[in-house]
């Protein structure tokens, strides 16, 4: 960030997003383009970290006592709860596709072996965060395998292959399992980023499958080969 | 004790799903998070409103939190000053009244007592907000901290709210400079 004391007109529209200056409108825009565009996300964030020990210096208030009894009340209920016992790895990894994106686009480089993502098509900055998801879908190794950006309220998802291989004369074939536990296929995994269309009633309680088929896919309908990796799908 | 080890202990254990470590995360941080929000939404009611909002967000993105995003305390103070603005730009929490009591930010950079701003890089930014036109910088200040908009820091300089913005970008621009020069 050299190029001048404001980079860009977005770095300033951080900044004000940042002391709260922006008005309501122009906000939305900043918040959507944080979750969508690293070069955003890394100039509030530095904006944050510029302002933060003003932040810290405001005099500490006590809240009344009953307000600790309002949030257990609103609290989401046990169910809601539950977590997968793979939670914290799936947390961890998303920390690291947070790394990468940020590195791919500040420095304009990508790393030997992972995919570049394209968007395709349109890029929807998302108003409401509420139906965004990521799945992270790994194999036993460390590397994500796949990159998986679901989107409920547009029932669209983007695949991100990362360093997902087929075996020869075979493809490696996405599902969604959702609530009904019936995998539905989203597809072949190509070797590029693609957006695809969720099956209907997709909700945010699904996990991504990846199994190997036969070349071209499977043939019933349902997996045949294989499963070599899961995902939970996680608020991105 | 409201250390980086023990806040990122908790912020795990609250990603887990365990309401325990949400409580003591609580104690721990209640009286700092409400003291920013309530600088900003000014009304003491809808402010306890903000700050149970702002819990039931930590709960939720708990899991999303990691140490390479910055130190725990201050990014749950942004949660609660984000959570805190978006009500009052949106309007769908109306702000109270504006402090009359003149709080005095760049002496509160200052404070010794503030040990935690101190580890951030509280001191550059004292020296550089110190050197900045004291009026404009005070916008910036009474914006960060206390929810001014645009149009309020207009009417108190008695200035059209493009000057106002003016302002801010020049401000804001000397004060990046100056921060990424001391660093």
């Amino acid at each position: 960030m050299s190029a001048g004391p404001f980079d860009t007109d977005r770095d300033f529209r951080a900044a004000e997003y940042v002391i709260g200056t922006l008005p309501a409108d122009e906000r939305a825009v900043v918040e959507a383009e944080i979750r969508t565009d690293p070069v955003t996300e890394a100039y509030v964030r530095d904006w944050e970290r510029r302002l933060a020990p003003l932040s810290l210096a405001v005099p500490e208030e006590n809240p009344p006592p009953r307000l600790w009894g309002a949030i257990v009340q609103a609290l989401p209920g046990p169910s809601a709860i539950a977590r997968p016992a793979n939670d914290n790895r799936i947390a961890a990894l998303s920390g690291q596709v947070r790394r990468w994106r940020l590195a791919s686009a500040g420095a304009g480089l990508i790393a030997a072996g992972l995919a570049l993502f394209v968007a395709v098509g349109p890029r929807m900055p998302a108003p409401d965060s509420a139906g965004r998801y990521v799945a992270v879908v790994t194999s036993a190794g460390d590397l994500p395998a796949l990159i998986v950006s679901v989107d409920t309220s547009t029932g669209t998802a983007q695949v991100r292959p990362v360093a997902a291989k087929a075996p020869d004369g075979r493809s490696l074939e996405l599902w969604f399992i959702g609530a009904d536990k019936t995998p539905k296929t989203l597809g072949l995994v190509g070797t590029g980023a693609s957006r695809i269309a969720l099956p209907a009633g997709a909700g945010s309680d699904g996990l991504i499958a990846v199994s190997v088929e036969p070349q071209g896919g499977s043939p019933t309908g349902q997996p045949t080969g294989q499963v070599v990796y899961t995902g939970k799908l996680i608020r991105d | 004790m409201r250390d980086d080890p023990t806040l990122q202990r908790l912020l795990r254990e609250i990603a887990a799903g365990d309401q325990s470590a949400l409580r003591a995360l609580y104690d721990l941080t209640a009286p700092k998070l409400f003291g920013i929000v309530l600088r900003i939404q000014r009304d003491r009611s809808l402010a306890e409103d903000v700050l149970q909002d702002v819990y039931l967000k930590v709960w939720q993105a708990a899991g999303s939190y990691a140490p390479e995003n910055g130190r725990p305390l201050p990014w749950l103070c942004a949660i609660a000053r984000n959570r805190a603005i978006d009500g009052v730009r949106r309007k769908s929490e109306v702000q109270g009244p504006v402090h009359e009591d003149g709080e005095d930010w760049l002496e509160r950079l200052a404070d010794p007592r503030s040990s935690e701003g101190a580890l951030l890089d509280r001191d550059a930014l004292r020296v550089c907000l110190g050197r900045l036109d004291a009026t404009q910088a005070e916008c910036v200040m009474l914006a960060y901290c206390e929810g001014w908009s645009r149009e309020e820091l207009a009417r108190r300089h008695d200035k059209p709210v493009n000057t106002i913005k003016t302002w801010l970008h020049r401000t804001l621009a000397s004060l990046k400079g100056c921060l990424e020069g001391a660093r």
